[in-house]
């Protein structure tokens, strides 16, 4: 027993806290330095390996003659997976037929299916819902400078939307984003697009003209990010507030353990010390919560996007409904009016023509008594 | 990852092709490739990527297919169970047609058992394992991650924990793990401490509290508990021949149970209706048969009484009828005739 443990307490190797669900914390640098010591170079590198000289290398280990190495390399290859003859024209779409396998029988059933229909529509938005997954990938850069080093650690991290109904619980509606190592905090904070940062406060049915000029998130530059006990706060610019201060003050007088502060520019990935799986905390605006899952952590692959540039990458990104003008029903709402004489309900949304031509005359005035408020659909980043 | 419902689709039937395959494997007792790749074409393996797979979900399966693989290539597993896994996953990644081609995930605390697996492969000159796991490294088939699969903390679904298939899983070494050499060298050492200071201690030292040949018979002890097995292993025959007559017994009482369960189930099946007369009375159907534990599903209750004479003479005379669906425009059917506002039945969509 007291043999056996000792793999254990070494901290820098992951292992599940609740298997399947999430690791234990650790620390991000360590483990990439524990994977780099067991690898040589070669086996994470992004060149081609020649074939001759792993055949060389692996003759030279195991002590075989060279005919004996060819025979093998025979054996092993891959034409001995080929379920059929070379010259047999294969039409890899369609489920062979007598299927013997148990996967072969459950597609053929949906085969059949959908050979009944005689109509199969596609939905559009589920056919290039995935796309966006596989546009990056194998892109080199131009400048060998901006090319990721081989070694480098990719983490995928999941930020869901904030406000996740109750109905669509089982979706969990978020963007996933592709962040190296080497990236800081800040870089993390500034990929995330949320639709809050975008709204613009108060009434202009008076100067309708003058509503872009105060976007949120100009105004309020505040946010952090909570990791494991520690909150790191964004302070790059002079106005923005230590968040933290609150709860961290409120916890100091309750039962929780102390946290701690840090900041967000300073801090980079390889720094952090997290759990995989496990959902944190990123805010901002005050109140706009996102719950932050880091889901995977591993090395770079010489089929991922090389180009640093191109790094925070967005992988997936849930589609919203937008909603429409209630006039033309063509375009996506801009404005929304309450106390408004001229609209069916209250509140009611409009676009940017519908809104000009019913509540301004042609030379600009404003026409009756009613509130106005810009607004930002949610799915404006479609 | 979204759409997790499309993994628990695909992950029974693949479970099961997985088994087959390493079941066929597992009785040709050897762990040569041609053995893998001929039981591989015999089930036409390569095709399990076939048909239409819509979409992503090209990609998602052959994920799915690489990760399961996976769990064969480590312990419990008996080491020809994990060779098997091995050509599993160098199959399953040549085959494969998603493009850019899905990778294999090693996470960092599995290395440890990789690395073991390949030395006793080295060390029992098992030339064609050596040579796939180096082909697959230098082929760059591996990513190296932190944890097998990407973690998105699902903990309402219930997780699917693999499960260990009995057959495949390699003996025990409960002796062999608590009296290993460390320990045995440990124990040395305590008695060669524990005597010299009995030797300081007292003048005579005939007094023995412990066995003086502790370590030697203790691995005497486990040597020959290693022996015993490895014959038993051997007359493994009997042991089966006994656990065979004992499930034929069980068999044959769960089909007593079951013939009884369904003799029960045909006489309350059928309940005779009870006249007009007593209309406010039907008969009720008592479906909960206990006890047996084969509940057989509950009968709908029908009516069984034959067609009318009329009905019948309609049938043979005048045929079936009209079948086709008549569509009732709202605008020509007329006003009595309600049968035009019915909403049609809508055709019931494609369940897995």
């Amino acid at each position: 027993m007291a043999a056996g443990s000792s793999s254990n307490v070494n901290e820098n190797i992951p292992v599940f806290e609740y298997k399947d669900i999430n690791t234990k914390p650790f620390h991000v640098g360590s483990f990439r330095t524990a994977w780099l010591e067991k690898l040589k170079p070669i086996d994470y590198s992004y060149e081609d390996k020649y074939e001759e000289n792993e055949d060389a290398d692996f003759a030279k280990e195991m002590g075989i003659a060279p005919e004996t190495l060819d025979e093998l390399k025979a054996i092993c290859s891959v034409d001995t997976l080929r379920c059929q003859a070379e010259d047999e024209p294969l039409d890899t779409n369609v489920v062979p037929p007598d299927p013997t396998l148990q996967t072969l029988i459950q597609r053929k059933k949906k085969q059949d299916y959908k050979d009944t229909l005689r109509i199969d529509k596609i939905s559009r938005v589920d056919h290039y819902q995935d796309e966006l997954e596989s546009l990056a990938v194998g892109k080199r850069p131009e400048d060998p400078v901006d090319l990721v080093p081989e070694g480098e650690i990719i983490l995928s991290i999941n930020v869901l939307y904030p406000a996740i109904f109750e109905r669509f619980r089982y979706v969990r509606p978020h963007m996933t984003l592709q962040m190296l190592g080497s990236h800081s905090l800040v870089d993390l904070r500034d990929a995330i697009c949320c639709i809050s940062d975008l709204q613009v406060f108060g009434e202009f049915s008076n100067t309708p003209d003058m509503a872009p000029d105060f976007i949120s998130k100009d105004h309020f530059k505040s946010a952090f990010f909570y990791f494991e006990g520690v909150f790191y706060n964004d302070m790059r610019h002079p106005e923005c507030q230590d968040m933290s201060e609150t709860t961290i003050d409120w916890a100091k007088t309750r039962d929780f353990p102390t946290f701690h502060k840090a900041n967000m520019e300073d801090t980079r990935f390889y720094d952090l010390k997290v759990k995989v799986g496990y959902p944190y905390l990123f805010c901002h605006q005050g109140d706009c919560e996102h719950v932050v899952i880091i889901t995977d952590i591993r090395l770079a692959h010489k089929d991922d996007c090389l180009d640093r540039k191109l790094y925070p990458l967005l992988t997936h990104k849930h589609r919203v409904m937008t909603r429409k003008c209630a006039v033309c029903h063509v375009y996506i709402g801009r404005w929304l009016t309450t106390n408004d004489p001229f609209a069916p309900n209250d509140p009611c949304l409009f676009c940017e023509r519908c809104f000009r031509m019913l509540h301004y005359d042609k030379k600009g005035n404003k026409l009756g008594q009613f509130l106005a408020y810009p607004y930002v659909d949610p799915g404006a980043f479609n | 990852m979204p759409n997790g419902k499309a993994k628990d689709r695909f992950l029974k039937p693949l479970v099961a092709d997985y088994e087959e395959l390493l079941g066929r494997f597992q009785q040709t007792e050897s762990v040569r490739f041609e053995e893998f790749t001929a039981i591989w074409r015999n089930m036409g393996f390569s095709s399990v990527f076939y048909g239409s797979l819509a979409g992503n979900e090209m990609r998602e399966f052959c994920h799915l297919t690489l990760t399961m693989a996976f769990n064969y290539f480590l312990p419990p597993y008996s080491f020809q169970i994990r060779v098997g896994g091995l050509y599993l996953l160098y199959g399953l990644y040549h085959t494969q047609l998603a493009s850019p081609k899905e990778k294999i995930r090693i996470a960092l605390k599995d290395w440890e058992q990789i690395q073991k697996f390949y030395q006793d492969s080295v060390n029992s000159q098992h030339y064609d394992a050596v040579y796939i796991i180096r082909k697959l490294i230098a082929e760059n088939a591996v990513l190296y991650t932190a944890m097998p699969q990407m973690l998105t903390f699902r903990v309402k679904k219930k997780p699917q924990h693999h499960k260990v298939c009995e057959e495949f899983r390699d003996r025990p070494e409960r002796v062999k793990d608590l009296i290993s050499t460390d320990m045995l060298q440990e124990v040395a050492n305590i008695q060669g401490h524990h005597e010299r200071l009995k030797a300081s201690v007292l003048e005579r030292s005939s007094i023995a509290v412990t066995q003086q040949d502790l370590p030697a018979r203790l691995h005497s002890c486990v040597l020959e508990f290693l022996h015993w097995q490895d014959r038993h292993e051997n007359h493994g025959d009997a042991d089966h021949l006994v656990y065979a007559e004992e499930k034929a017994q069980q068999v044959e009482s769960s089909n007593r149970a079951q013939l009884l369960a369904s003799i029960k189930t045909k006489s309350y099946g059928c309940l005779a209706e009870a006249s007009k007369s007593r209309r406010h009375r039907q008969v009720e159907m008592d479906t909960s048969i206990s006890g047996t534990g084969y509940i057989k599903e509950a009968t709908k209750y029908h009516k069984s009484r034959a067609p009318s004479l009329k009905a019948r003479t309609n049938k043979n005379l005048c045929g079936e009828g009209d079948e086709q669906k008549i569509q009732y425009w709202l605008l020509s059917a007329a006003e009595e005739d309600k049968t035009a506002l019915k909403r049609q039945k809508r055709k019931q969509s494609f369940r897995w």
